[in-house]
């Protein structure tokens, strides 16, 4: 195999990616003893990023809302930088613009001060207060210094324009989670400070969709649509987040749609919440049924076939519409496609790492295609995704040779050294991060997960439903195609 | 003086308008206003910006895995990094021991590289971690240098603080370790050059015409060795002033290297670079090399210049590139209507003044609100700028080119083609043809 090769030139070849600097004489082996992310405390190219910037996510899917991120700059342009590389969209985030005097003195006047300037400049109906490591680790009191902000606001524009931007406070230390918490945290303080009952309940569900792009939250509303069921998504980043091009443009520019507050304070009234992706929402919709006993139906995911039926079995039994036949003609064409395409996907060797929810549900769909995953990689730590990845296994342990290899939290370092352990694989499906192990690998990578920067146009194609699935089969297909077999062989087809 | 466009009151004297022979200058150095939304980085960042590119060295991020995760991407290159990944444990006890083990399994996994840069982030600045003793300790253990990087994101005004450490570190641990040998006759450093899309390969391509060796890049094309062997150049040449002006002032205390503040962008900011070195040296070549290049150059850009003539461009971007950038555009024809920075010093603006025309805008440190503003006022046919400002601009309606560069090089006489090609490319887009409906084209034309 090539890769077992001692490259030309004395290059270690894991330093060939990063630059053409000899940076060695000759490639020592790795130490097994450190490869495994349990034996060491150092981590290498981490599979996960920081708790506030799964709240800002949130935050930008709401109506007329700017994320308000109480730290340092950096806190808010690596986060700008990331959306605006994934979405190709405007992210706009307000920073507390954290400097020595605010680490000295703790946050409390740029908190009152960025929240004047933020609402006199842009009069936002939504506020998302997101706290970093720096405001954690001062221990700003959050609760109190918002009331002085308030209070502040008042005296100078008036109670009636305060009460016109609601602030929601949602807290998320970056040392304390990844990405799916702070976007799970962010779910449950937007329920607890805006859900409230009173009204009739209305004939409503919630949609918690967890990180799912735009692409998919279409699609998901697609589904309900031919349902005939009304819905509440919530933080629907599916217009926000792909707004047209239209000028000219009002200023300040705000994206059109999103989750509006009207819509987050009904939720306690609806028939249930269904949450997608256990990890990133479960909280949101277990506080509701706790607190307004609207029931909570969370995950799984709904990527490939039986998850999808899973879904909209859950909501017909619910709302008591039946499944319509669009939606059965739907899966007739994935399952046909399946039919199709199965003798290239079968026993295809598959690698697959990212989000711990949308990842159970990708091992799911590619074993449901007849491929053998032999390792999965959660960033995120999860006991919902052990639960299950350990149902799918044995669900089909009649397809695999050898039971897949999970790592339930871990890095990319201990993913990359294990692959390449094993025989070839021929496919690898996860986010943009793992471009460099796909390349050391010398296989192809279906990109899907959080974050896709380097590519154009995942974030608008879905991966959830029936019609998601199809495409996402037919990229599995594709690729597998164009990297296993000769030209004469794929142009018989 | 009018500036046309609404800032917060105290932002007012950030926002200037050029008139007249009086000179006039935006505030700058000051720090952000909380509340906006800025488009400065911190201090981690711009020690990121710096470091990153060093390949033979561990990359270190003692803090969370939020931070090594954004760390490990720089000037769209993917970089290995490594990371303590604290967690809430480690923030409150204290993370010094888990430091110094991490330093070691790091130094195990990848035992060829000849240091470790260990970088702070603002918990662990927050928490008082003393990392200079943590890295000593396990640089005995190690047998390399374990250097800190002070950098936690909170301190000073943007990423330029960050910059400005990481040159101190370099000065301090890299630069000028070899031996004491006697400078390479026609060896040159290039300061402050990151070597993005290529730009380094454009800048090596004019030295070695003018028969110079290019010693070490920083960090472009820098390592170890490189830079330990940095001292035997006999100049240094500052490319970006603001990353590079500490370097250079710190070379020449300590080894006596001059050197030249240059740019590599547009035609004459290359030509007068090349001049200059090539007086420095007394090499004869320049005259030559300057003609040639220039000759082909217009040639070569002809074709675009009737479609850039009188066009109206609104420059932001990092620092120091302003002036020389600004003056690339005048020489395509286009006419500068606005340049603005996030963090650029007094000289950089004063630079950048003599630059532009009359009723141009000066704006230091802007937030992305006064840029909306200005470009709706304004309505530039070509923004050049961040990626951050990129689709607020294309929502806007308005065609943006990326600096740093997306696509090829903007230095040196070759690169100037490449920026004609792709401004002429933006500008006369079908593309914002379709935007824009007739009824608004209209409008267009009438205020232009």
């Amino acid at each position: 195999m090539r890769l077992k090769e001692i490259p030309i030139d004395g290059i270690p070849y894991d330093r060939l990616k990063i630059t053409k600097i000899p940076a060695a004489p000759e490639y020592v082996p790795r130490d097994p003893e450190l490869v495994p992310a349990a034996n060491r405390v150092v981590v290498v190219n981490p599979n996960r990023i920081c708790m506030p910037i799964g709240a800002m996510w949130a935050v930008l899917g709401v109506h007329r809302a700017i994320p308000f991120v109480q730290g340092a700059q950096g806190c808010t342009t690596y986060a700008r930088y990331t959306f605006c590389r994934i979405f190709k969209e405007p992210a706009t985030i307000a920073t507390a613009s954290f400097h020595e005097d605010a680490a000295v003195f703790g946050g409390r006047k740029n908190l009152a001060e960025g929240i004047r300037n933020l609402v006199v400049r842009y009069w936002p109906e939504v506020i998302g207060v997101v706290t970093t490591c720096s405001s954690e680790i001062m221990g700003d009191d959050m609760v109190g210094f918002l009331k002085e902000a308030r209070a502040g606001l008042i005296k100078e524009i008036g109670e009636a324009k305060t009460d016109e931007t609601t602030i929601v406070l949602i807290n998320t230390p970056s040392f304390a989670g990844s990405h799916v918490d702070g976007y799970d945290r962010a779910a449950r303080a937007f329920v607890e400070a805006l859900a409230t009952t009173g009204d009739a309940p209305a004939d409503r569900v919630n949609i918690i969709p967890g990180m799912l792009y735009p692409g998919d939250i279409r699609e998901i509303k697609h589904l309900l649509r031919e349902m005939g069921v009304e819905a509440t998504v919530l933080f629907d980043i599916s217009e926000t987040l792909d707004a047209p091009l239209e000028p000219p443009q009002e200023i300040p520019y705000y994206p059109p749609g999103g989750t509006h507050v009207t819509e987050i304070k009904q939720m306690a009234n609806a028939r249930a919440t269904f949450a997608l992706q256990p990890d990133a929402g479960g909280s949101g919709a277990h506080y509701l049924e706790r607190k307004f006993g609207v029931p909570a139906v969370v995950g799984p995911v709904p990527i490939g076939i039986a998850n999808t039926d899973t879904f909209l079995q859950n909501l017909s039994r619910i709302t008591g519409r039946k499944i319509p036949a669009s939606l059965r003609t739907e899966r007739g064409r994935l399952v046909d496609a399946m039919a199709d395409t199965f003798h290239h996907t079968m026993m295809k060797r598959v690698a697959i790492f990212g989000d711990p929810d949308a990842i159970a549900g990708v091992t799911r769909f590619v074993c449901e295609l007849g491929m053998t995953p032999v390792a999965v990689a959660a960033g995120t730590p999860s006991k919902n995704f052990a639960r299950e990845i350990d149902s799918i296994f044995a669900e089909y342990q009649d397809l695999f040779l050898a039971t897949p290899k999970v790592f339930n939290g871990g890095d990319l370092f201990e993913f990359e050294e294990y692959l390449k352990t094993l025989p070839r694989l021929d496919l690898i499906i996860g986010h943009s991060k793992g471009v460099d192990i796909a390349r050391e690998l010398e296989v192809p990578l279906v990109r899907v997960g959080f974050p896709i920067y380097d590519r154009f146009g995942y974030q608008k194609r879905p991966v959830v439903g029936y019609r998601g699935a199809e495409l996402l089969l037919y990229e599995i297909a594709n690729e597998i195609l164009d990297y296993r077999y000769p030209d004469d062989r794929t142009q018989q087809l | 003086m009018s500036v046309l466009i609404e800032i917060l009151p105290s932002r007012r004297g950030q926002v200037v308008v050029k008139r007249g022979n009086v000179p006039v200058l935006p505030e700058c150095g000051r720090p952000t206003l909380p509340g906006v939304i800025s488009e400065r980085s911190c201090a981690f960042y711009g020690a990121r910006w710096m470091l990153a590119a060093i390949p033979d060295v561990i990359h270190l991020v003692h803090g969370p895995a939020g931070c090594a995760y954004y760390g490990s991407t720089v000037r769209r290159k993917s970089y290995r990094i490594f990371s303590t990944q604290l967690v809430e444990r480690d923030i409150i006890f204290g993370a010094g021991a888990k430091l110094y083990q991490a330093v070691l399994e790091a130094c195990a996994l990848d035992p060829h590289a000849c240091a470790v840069l260990v970088y702070a982030t603002c918990g662990t600045g927050l928490i008082g971690e003393d990392l200079l003793a943590v890295c000593n300790r396990a640089a005995r253990k190690v047998n390399r240098p374990v250097v800190p990087v002070n950098a936690p994101g909170f301190c000073g005004r943007s990423q330029a603080a960050g910059h400005d450490i990481a040159a101190r570190v370099l000065l301090d641990y890299f630069i000028g370790t070899g031996e004491a040998r006697e400078p390479v006759d026609n060896g040159v450093n290039v300061l402050g050059e990151f070597d993005v899309q290529g730009d380094l390969d454009e800048i090596d391509a004019l030295l070695k015409q003018l028969g110079l060796k290019l010693i070490c890049a920083f960090s472009g094309r820098a390592s170890v060795s490189a830079m330990a062997g940095a001292h035997r150049a006999r100049l240094n040449i500052v490319h970006c002033q603001r990353t590079g002006h500490l370097l250079a002032e710190g070379m020449q205390d300590r080894f006596g290297i001059p050197y030249l503040k240059v740019s590599f962008f547009g035609l004459e900011e290359t030509a007068s670079a090349v001049r200059s070195i090539a007086r420095f040296f007394g090499t004869t070549g320049g005259k030559e090399v300057i003609e040639e290049g220039i000759r082909n150059a217009r040639k070569a850009v002809t074709p675009f210049l009737p479609k850039l003539a009188g066009k109206r461009v609104a420059l932001f971007f990092g620092a120091s590139r302003m002036g020389s950038m600004a003056r690339a555009f005048a020489e395509l024809g286009m006419d500068v209507v606005m340049i603005g920075s996030q963090f650029g010093c007094r000289e950089d603006y004063q630079d950048a003044e003599a630059k532009i025309k009359d009723g141009a805008v000066l704006i230091d440190d802007a937030p992305e609100k006064d840029l909306e503003e200005f470009i709706s006022e304004r309505r530039p046919h070509l923004m050049v700028g961040g990626t951050k400002e990129k689709y607020l601009a294309h929502k806007l309606g308005v065609p943006f080119l990326v600096f740093p560069q997306e696509m090829s090089p903007f230095a040196g006489f070759r690169g100037f083609i490449n920026l004609a090609r792709e401004a002429a490319g933006l500008v006369s887009a079908p593309v914002w043809r379709m935007a824009w409906p007739k009824c608004y084209l209209a409008l267009q034309a009438k205020e232009s």
